[in-house]
């Protein structure tokens, strides 16, 4: 084609009309898109990091980590990918560990009373050792060494030190898991508590527990929760808590027994089980062998009645656990924490037998013993009756020297048990600690103690991943000087290596010797996931990675009976409490705070609580149709009374809760703490019964029942929920749900459907009155 | 020209929802990689927090059938942002690579795009951020501590990206699928936090966002987000007509 110069501008002019045309028909928000190919300054890193494997301590169920070290200073702490149990997955309170390394209230120095009715002065470390070595020379056959629940080279290092002068090494836990560790022996014969194949099963059962927030290994857990979700046939979830937790609110159907009656419910949906046929015979003879009386006397009816659980719902889940298998069902948390707290676990855990779940893909997982027989590889906390007769041993003046660390008795025990009373009649009271506690109002020595950033340790976690594992934990920092370099923040040393120090030395003369020493025995096994020609170089290795473990060695399950204690629960009385409304207690773990670990730390302060957005205070969750009965809106101050005292805190009624349940968080209430923690909130702990397990002797710690009035007074909740206005897909549709194979799109068009429905018939209506 | 058409990286996030427990991980991961300040009980109580990432939690339903639903919420990083033309000073602009970036030391405090964004993911810092002198010990030096009277947001951990991209730079190599992670993805224990390059067709976070469950948070209003959502799932919901029952 020839185009003479007019028609080639004719042409031109017209093309670029066309394209100014089009380009205004185009998407209009194009021009808005302001981009830059330049990376600006913002955007630049500077300096090198180094990544150290570590393990988290008493901060987490011996989680393996990654810390962050920039100019040696920590900086972050993440999930050790190479770690079996963490995977490169963190919680809440992973980082908020990191601010107990740099509190600006770390106890800095030794401090000693001198009498005890006089005030702690710091003193220096000689000064403190030498008070040490003294309250040591007449303790032979007098010496309590409290810890957490320790285990691996710490907890072999303090039971030792007991040994060496006759003493016992107690261990105390405010939130007694010892009915769970018995559970599972009794039906499974498990010595260390067993883990779930959550990842590969089908139904998920449990009870009581929030797995998923704060009990057993939550972070694995969580991980293994993601990839039930994930299976082609998308996991069914069943959880059954008077409360609904974090856990609970993650499940496809919560079931919200009356508190206690887990084991009724468990047997309620094994009876619907047989009388359907949905078990084979061999696993229900099975079953019936490991429940003493079977279930004679059991119907859904009575079981129904008992727990107040719809039988259609119990029906649903029994269901569901048998068809959709593999199943695996387990408790532990509140189901467990009753007078009748071991029948209600052990029925639980009886209910894996009866649908073939254990020691099978997608079901109960055992975990194998340690893989050095020296280094404990299972912890539970002392039981609530053997604290009492050692408590009074204290009164009686039999006890001389107690050492305690990790265990802070006077915020963790009950009123009832008056711990502080025996305190006073111990003549050497030596604490422990990174930040100031209430039992160290006590103490006759304080000495400040290496965070696990700083220390050496191996940790044993447990529950294991079903082999065998021994995790590192070393120091990532040295001692740190703060920020101005104006002197050191704390010039602490570790719990080991003191005790070691005090020692004859024939176990070890410090806790890196200890670390190396046990690296070395593994070495010498010649098995598991670190090989090296020396033990010099299989110790370099294991730290680097964060620990060793040993996929190949399994554990076995041998079926039990489950223990027989009482069935039903006992609470305690609220006669004699005055005026107000009953309400069963359920405390719970923070799910930053934890048990009041983490208090001390800004950070774990400040996160929501998941169910109810609060945080910095104590709030009580009711039931919010049954609040409006009483009166009570949230924010106001309720005093909550037992018989074994009373604390106030601020109402949050919400739907989630079993109307004539009270659930109060874990771990304010501190005396002491820091600046962050000192005077905040309430301690629901001080006023639990001394209740107990009628098998085990354990703390009933969900057996309380209190007494709720109002106090008149109402202040605002600090929480985060109403802080952003909301901004729902459709109104009443804040977050899009859809139903299995359904899309997104589907969805929306049904909810705005439903959406205009209500217009179309206010329409309809006001035609009909014109 | 959008961010799929320009570079080799349009770094998004895909946020399933069916797998969010509301555990707060992400957050407190955030707070901690990106030096923001504490929220007091003060700051909380008068509704001036500031968390780059949050986690939402809705009420369904009376007891016994009460459930929470949890959705975590931080800045989308639109392709069609209402808080980028409205800067009188450029502070916040798109990227190459999907990103919209906040350039501190270019704010003034006008606080337009805060009033722009529909997603309320943008927070002023109405105060000097402060913290206790040891506390100073743990903050990032990758990341500028913002002063008091500017605007901030989720960066997607751009440092993070950063350090990623100079890795590989310096390896000779392209950035892996997965490599770099936001502090958010990384901490969350069930993977409903999925971070990648929505350029590369084989990536997992290109393969989640064409699962029949995506959807855009307050899709009416064009803004065209990096960060796609997978609805949650309720087994027991009934679907209605033109819907294939089948496990998805």
């Amino acid at each position: 084609m020839k185009l003479n110069r007019r028609e080639f501008l004719a042409l031109t002019g017209k093309t670029a009309a066309g394209a100014v045309i089009f380009a205004a028909c185009g998407l209009p928000e194009r021009e808005l898109i302001v981009q830059s190919p330049v990376d600006l300054p913002e955007d630049l890193v500077r300096g090198e990091d180094t990544w150290y494997a570590t393990s988290m301590g008493d901060f987490s169920n011996g989680d393996g980590v990654l810390i962050r070290v920039v100019q040696g200073r920590a900086k972050r702490i993440q999930g050790n990918p190479d770690h079996p149990i963490t995977l490169g997955k963190s919680t809440a309170r992973y980082d908020a560990a990191l601010q107990i390394l740099y509190h600006p209230d770390r106890i800095e120095s030794p401090q000693i009373r001198y009498s005890k009715s006089g005030n702690l002065a710091s003193a220096s470390w000689d000064a403190a050792e030498e008070r040490f070595e003294q309250a040591l020379a007449n303790a032979d056959g007098g010496l309590t060494v409290v810890t957490n629940p320790i285990r691996g080279s710490l907890g072999l290092v303090a039971s030792k030190f007991a040994a060496q002068f006759n003493g016992k090494h107690m261990a105390f836990d405010p939130v007694e898991q010892g009915v769970h560790h018995g559970a599972v022996k009794s039906v499974l014969g498990h010595d260390q508590l067993p883990t779930y194949d959550i990842g590969h099963a089908h139904t998920v059962l449990s009870f009581g527990a929030d797995w998923l927030g704060t009990w057993g290994a939550p972070t694995g857990f969580g991980v293994k929760y993601g990839e039930f979700r994930e299976q082609e046939h998308r996991g069914y979830f069943i959880h059954a808590e008077p409360r609904m937790s974090l856990t609970a609110a993650a499940a496809d159907l919560w079931l919200a027994p009356v508190p206690g009656s887990e084991g009724y419910l468990a047997l309620g949906i094994a009876s619907e089980i047989i009388d359907e046929g949905l078990a084979s015979p061999q696993n229900v003879a099975a079953f019936e062998a490991a429940i003493p009386g079977g279930l004679s006397g059991i119907s859904l009816d009575d079981v129904s009645a008992r727990t107040g659980v719809d039988v259609d719902r119990i029906k649903k889940a029994a269901h569901h656990f048998a068809e959709a298998t593999p199943s695996v069902a387990f408790g532990g948390g509140s189901a467990g924490a009753h007078t009748n707290g071991s029948f209600n676990l052990g029925a639980i855990y009886a209910l894996n037998i009866l649908v073939g779940a254990v020691d099978t893909k997608g079901g109960i997982v055992s975990n194998p013993g340690s893989a050095l027989d020296e280094l404990p590889a299972s912890a539970t906390g002392a039981s609530f009756a053997a604290w009492e007769e050692e408590l009074a041993q204290w009164r009686a003046g039999n006890v001389e020297t107690v050492i305690i660390r990790g265990a802070d008795l006077v915020h963790g025990m009950p009123n009832s048990v008056a711990v502080q009373e025996a305190l006073e009649q111990v003549p050497n009271v030596i604490v422990f600690g990174a930040i100031h506690d209430d039992t160290m109002d006590y103490a006759d020595l304080v000495l400040p103690e290496e965070t696990f950033l700083e220390s050496w340790g191996t940790e044993i976690p447990e529950p294991g991943p079903g082999y065998q594992v021994v995790g590192t934990q070393q120091p990532v920092v040295g001692p740190t000087v703060s920020y101005d370099e104006s002197g050191l923040i704390s010039d602490a040393r570790g719990f080991g290596d003191v005790l070691l120090a005090m020692s004859d030395g024939s176990y070890g003369r410090n806790m890196e010797g200890v670390v190396r020493s046990a690296l070395s025995d593994l070495h010498s096994t010649g098995r598991g996931s670190v090989s090296a020609s020396s033990a010099a170089l299989f110790s370099n290795g294991a730290l680097q990675r964060g620990g060793w473990w040993d996929t190949k060695e399994s554990g076995e399950s041998t079926i039990g009976r489950v223990a027989a204690s009482a069935k039903s629960a006992q609470y305690s009385a609220t006669d004699s409490l005055g005026e107000g409304s009953d309400f069963h207690l359920i405390p719970f773990h923070s799910n930053s705070l934890y048990d009041g670990r983490l208090a001390s730390t800004p950070w774990a302060q400040q996160t929501p609580d998941p169910i109810s957005s609060a945080s910095w205070s104590t709030w009580a969750e009711i039931n919010s149709e049954q609040a409006d009965g009483l009166g009570i809106r949230e924010g106001d101050v309720l005093l909550i009374r037992s018989t074994s005292g009373e604390i106030e805190a601020l109402a949050y009624p919400h739907p989630g809760v079993r109307p004539g349940v009270i659930g109060i968080p874990i771990g304010q209430g501190h005396l002491n703490g820091g600046r962050y923690a000192e005077d905040r909130g309430s301690n629901v702990l001080s006023i639990l019964v001394d209740e107990k397990d009628s098998e085990t002797g354990a703390l009933a710690w969900a057996a309380t029942q209190v007494r709720v009035q109002r106090m008149g007074r109402r202040v605002k909740v600090p929480k985060f929920e109403g802080n952003v206005e909301a901004r729902p897909i459709e109104p009443g549709v804040p977050v899009l749900v859809v139903g299995i194979g359904e899309s997104a799109e589907h969805a929306q068009e049904e909810n705005h459907h439903e959406y205009q429905k209500q217009f179309i018939g206010k329409d309809k209506e006001a035609e009909a009155h014109d | 020209m959008t961010t799929a058409e320009f570079g080799a990286h349009n770094w998004g996030m895909v946020v399933d929802v069916d797998k969010c427990i509301g555990c707060n991980a992400c957050v407190i991961a955030c707070q901690a990689e990106n030096n923001i300040p504490i929220n007091t009980q003060d700051r909380v109580e008068r509704a001036r927090t500031i968390s780059w990432i949050r986690v939402e939690r809705y009420w369904e339903g009376d007891f016994p059938d009460a459930k929470a639903r949890f959705i975590p919420i931080m800045c989308q990083h639109c392709e069609n942002a209402p808080c980028e033309p409205v800067c009188p000073v450029y502070a916040t602009y798109h990227n190459a690579e999907g990103l919209n970036v906040q350039v501190y030391n270019r704010c003034v405090g006008t606080r337009y795009c805060a009033n722009g964004c529909p997603y309320i993911v943008r927070f002023f810092n109405y105060w000097e951020p402060v913290w206790p002198e040891s506390l100073r010990n743990h903050l990032n030096p990758d990341v500028t501590i913002r002063s008091r009277g500017i605007m901030e947001k989720c960066s997607f951990c751009v440092q993070r990206i950063r350090r990623t991209s100079r890795t590989a730079r310096s390896e000779g190599r392209e950035i892996a699928d997965g490599e770099a992670q936001t502090a958010c993805s990384s901490a969350c224990p069930t993977s409903a936090l999925n971070f990648g390059n929505f350029n590369d067709p084989n990536s997992k976070v290109s393969k989640m966002k064409e699962d029949k469950r995506h959807y855009t948070l307050l899709d009416q209003f064009g803004t065209d987000p990096n960060v796609i959502y997978l609805a949650k799932i309720d087994a027991d919901k009934k679907v209605g007509a033109g819907e294939h029952a089948s496990h998805g």
